[in-house]
């Protein structure tokens, strides 16, 4: 089984770093265009959500990524040591279908991660938010 | 990203190149305000050399159709890679913005 793993701080501008490791693995591991993009976005929405609700603090905070090729699929793992926040509870956009001005993004980020997804599944542990994401690859 | 200004007809075009995400989205949001203060009144989104978009850049797309839309204007996109049709799609995106297959189609509209 393959592994890896990201740390960064919890800052926008590691995003940057973040996207460049994950094209470095998905190198390594030789995964479709498809799947490094829905990766890649899904990675950014829950990152960037714990970047700015997850800490009430102006201080440094490390949040991992550690992910894990198995033969079918890709398991991606984002530890954080936040305020407990389980994005699956949160209510589907209610938006999507309205007219343009009653259109938002609320919402959108997580409702990505649970689309571009197969499976995704939360669990506080201690004091980390753990959330795992499975993509399914062929 | 790169934005690469252009006019043809009464359009300013605005070709994004690279990724559209939380780090840089700021860059298109000023652009768009500059347009708007020079009273321009028609946008494409040239989209063919978009590699990525994550909420963060729907957002600031969503802004730019908002306020054109109020002064009567049309803020469009063409040329769109099949990874970001898709997020269009989920999204429900595709079905509030005028989506077109190239620039020509965009400035014939």
């Amino acid at each position: 089984m393959n592994k890896k793993e990201i740390s960064i701080e919890n800052n926008i501008s590691e995003l940057n770093k973040l996207q460049l490791e994950i094209n470095k693995i998905s190198k390594e591991w030789n995964l479709s265009p498809k799947i490094l993009f829905n990766l890649n976005l899904a990675i950014e929405e829950v990152v960037t959500n714990i970047i700015f609700y997850g800490f009430d603090d102006d201080l440094k905070h490390m949040i991992n990524i550690k992910l894990f090729l198995e033969h079918d699929k890709i398991k991606t793992q984002i530890i954080d040591k936040g305020k407990e926040f389980n994005p699956l509870e949160k209510e589907a956009p209610d938006h999507i279908d309205k007219p343009l001005e009653e259109r938002d993004i609320g919402g959108l980020g997580i409702h990505f991660v649970k689309n571009l997804m197969d499976k995704v599944e939360f669990k506080r542990e201690k004091n980390k938010n753990i959330l795992t994401l499975i993509k399914k690859i062929n | 990203m790169e934005i690469i200004e252009k006019k043809a007809d009464s359009f300013v075009i605005l070709n994004l190149k690279g990724r559209l995400d939380t780090t840089n989205y700021g860059e298109l949001e000023k652009k768009i305000f500059e347009l708007l203060e020079k009273k321009e009144n028609n946008i494409i989104i040239d989209c063919e050399k978009l590699d990525y978009i994550s909420s963060s850049g729907l957002r600031i797309l969503l802004m730019g159709l908002k306020k054109f839309k109020a002064n009567k204007g049309k803020f469009v996109l063409c040329d769109l890679q099949e990874n970001i049709k898709e997020i269009f799609e989920i999204s429900g995106f595709s079905s509030i913005f005028d989506i077109y297959e190239s620039q020509d189609e965009a400035l014939k509209a």
